[in-house]
């Protein structure tokens, strides 16, 4: 416990949740392992109830693994992983309800092709949540309403921008009424003039009280929306804390680096 | 701000229909083109004109019109021959109310996707055009006109029972698949139970069909089943599903087929009640048919992409859902040609089930011209020919079919 304690001193606020001060999410030393490649080196992080967490380091430094673990879309080898008080184990019960709970943006958007965008949407609520099709589909409108496309609610995903397929990708994953959204890059795959319109969403998203863990390279999002930044690099946690502090007063010599290579 | 944008709209460059310049650009664009067209195009008239000309002067068609009866049923009995009528006709509803159900859908879906059908009538005449022409093309032999309207009798509730679940709620449609399941089997029992002809005494192209149709809708799911077990996680199930799949795909359906017929009885325990003849042969086509379906469903799964899984996952769904839902109709759609000429390949196949004496289509092509009147004439050359386009006509209409839900479901559009 007094090493822990003497990391926290070390690395500012690491272990102080932000938003309602409630844990939400907790990681304690969370390794991951590729073959004989470690892309997570014992990761501790506390997200709180209603805060916004972005994530942020150079490519390959384990982000995406970090939050892909969260809901089991990469399986952690050591460590404690707990969401809303579940512990993630290999219980298939416990993924099931911790994936109920997550929400995920994807880069790649991975809407469904063969489904409508309003199907797309009623899916999971259908199918996971057994909502009766009607509900479901006028949560749906609701929902593509907030994002603002709800005139694309029969289209399929080919017809529709990158930027408001991945609104819809939001709509979609808000549907199960999740207490967690994990975004995975979600404006790196998107035009230039497309991604205003998806951090827009998103900083609403994070207003009414989302707890969020973002991975993004969007450092505009980061200064405004953040309530704290985490910065990564070969696998673990560098330095935490709230967005003026890291952007303009960072410590560490690998922050500074990568903030005068990104900004 | 339309108003504000007072240049002219757009016009697109017109390009000339010259059939002079659509002839420089398409067939003498270069010395060789020009070499090739002049060799090939009276090469493909000439032999146009003598295939016409065998099809509508040269050949002696009364053998067909003798034998038309063998042709379609083989030695199926003459005195039972009205159950064949009623199984028609019943079919003809089931079938048609599917089809009339899966236009509606179709229609409504496009429409709810802003993109209607807009079928034009030169689509529906080109669409209609095999199965017109089978039709047609067979009963221009039948002698009377009782066959003729029976056909179109049945034909016409067909069309009517299309009409009627066109015209039906989605919720009302919701019961017609299991209807049509029921017509089927239904027309099957009439043929065959209540005192009916066991399958032993069917031929023609009645036992073509019967197997064709029977092996791909068991084939089909089963070897979606064993496409799956081949990606399970779990090592017996994976082990399994190869073996079965790398040995029928392995043995030559002739063999399978002695295999079924001469073999397989003695390795059955002496109380086990030994399938019919035709049960095993049907039984031998969906594991031969099964086995290259799970290959081409699994090209179809290995196609879809990880992020397709990822988002289902996520989304809480459970495994089988995660394929049931997301996987599997994207990996179907992306199969279709390989599924349709798997199909075709069957129902050319189901020829070899002579080699167990039954009479199908091509047996019965072959043993017509056996008889007094046609023996040593040289009838195989209509008699074969007259077969090849029932199955030119059946094959190509798939393939046409199949064409056009690809395009339907906009299989590489998004």
């Amino acid at each position: 416990m007094d090493t822990q304690h003497g990391q926290d001193e070390l690395i500012g606020k690491r272990l102080v949740p932000g938003g309602t001060g409630e844990v939400m999410i907790e990681l304690r030393g969370v390794e991951k392992w590729f073959d004989d490649f470690q892309a997570l080196t014992g990761v501790d992080l506390v997200v709180g109830r209603q805060e916004t967490v972005v994530i942020a380091g150079p490519s390959g430094s384990g982000k995406s693994t970090l939050i892909r673990c969260i809901n089991r879309l990469e399986q952690h080898d050591r460590g404690r992983i707990v969401v809303d008080g579940i512990e993630l184990t290999d219980d298939l019960k416990d993924i099931q309800e911790i994936r109920r709970e997550t929400g995920m943006v994807f880069q790649s958007f991975n809407l469904f092709p063969h489904l409508t965008i309003l199907d797309n949407i009623t899916l999971a609520p259908r199918h996971v949540r057994r909502k009766p099709k009607k509900e479901a589909e006028e949560q749906a409108m609701q929902l593509l309403e907030r994002v603002r496309i709800p005139e694309q609610a029969r289209k399929y995903p080919g017809q529709l921008s990158g930027g408001q397929q991945q609104r819809a990708a939001i709509a979609r994953s808000l549907a199960m009424e999740p207490k967690v959204m994990l975004f995975d890059e979600p404006t790196s795959a998107l035009d230039p003039e497309m991604i205003k319109e998806v951090l827009d969403t998103m900083e609403e998203l994070a207003e009414s009280g989302m707890t969020m863990m973002c991975v993004t390279h969007e450092m505009g999002f980061a200064r405004h929306v953040a309530d704290r930044v985490v910065f990564m690099s070969d696998g673990g946690i560098v330095e935490v804390d709230d967005p003026d502090t890291i952007f303009s007063n960072p410590r560490e010599e690998r922050t500074k680096l990568f903030l005068s290579q990104i900004l | 701000m339309a108003a504000a944008i007072d240049a002219p709209a757009a016009v697109p460059p017109v390009r000339p229909r010259d059939p002079v310049v659509w002839l420089r650009r398409n067939l003498f664009s270069s010395w060789p083109s020009a070499v090739a067209t002049l060799v090939l195009a009276p090469a493909v008239a000439i032999t146009l004109f003598r295939f016409v000309r065998f099809l509508v002067v040269d050949a002696r068609w009364e053998i067909v019109r003798v034998n038309l009866a063998l042709y379609l049923i083989g030695p199926f009995p003459r005195d039972q021959v009205g159950r064949l009528w009623i199984a028609l006709a019943v079919l003809a509803v089931a079938l048609g109310a599917g089809a009339g159900a899966i236009a509606a859908t179709a229609r409504e879906t496009a429409e709810a996707a802003g993109r209607p059908l807009n079928a034009g009538w030169g689509e529906r005449i080109r669409r209609a055009g095999p199965p017109v022409l089978l039709v047609v093309g067979i009963l221009a032999f039948a002698s009377g006109v009782e066959p003729v309207l029976l056909t179109v009798g049945a034909l016409g509730l067909g069309a009517a029972a299309a009409a009627v679940t066109q015209r039906l709620s989605p919720r009302g449609r919701r019961a017609v698949p299991a209807l049509t399941v029921l017509g089927i089997g239904a027309s099957l029992a009439i043929i065959s139970r209540f005192g009916g002809v066991p399958a032993t005494d069917w031929g023609g192209l009645l036992i073509t069909m019967f197997y064709t149709i029977g092996a791909l809708l068991l084939a089909f799911p089963i070897g979606i089943l064993f496409a799956l077990g081949r990606r399970s996680t779990l090592p017996v199930v994976r082990w399994g599903c190869t073996a079965y799949v790398e040995f029928f795909r392995g043995s030559p359906l002739i063999t399978l087929l002695f295999v079924g017929w001469l073999i397989l009885p003695f390795f059955l325990p002496p109380d086990f009640p030994t399938p019919g003849l035709v049960t095993r042969a049907l039984i031998i086509f969906v594991f031969f048919t099964s086995a290259y379906v799970a290959e081409i469903v699994r090209g179809g799964l290995q196609a879809v992409g990880r992020g397709q899984r990822e988002a289902a996952q996520a989304l809480g769904l459970t495994p089988w859902k995660q394929t049931r839902l997301v996987i599997l109709p994207q990996a179907l759609r992306a199969v279709i040609p390989g599924l349709v000429g798997q199909a075709i390949s069957l129902f050319k196949d189901t020829t070899l089930v002579l080699i167990i004496g039954q009479s199908d289509l091509l047996a019965v092509s072959r043993s017509v011209t056996k008889q007094d009147q046609f023996l040593g004439q040289g009838y195989i050359v209509e008699s074969l020919t007259f077969v090849a386009i029932v199955y030119w006509v059946i094959s190509y209409w798939m393939s046409r079919e199949s064409q056009r839900l690809e395009a339907r479901l906009g299989v590489g559009t998004r």
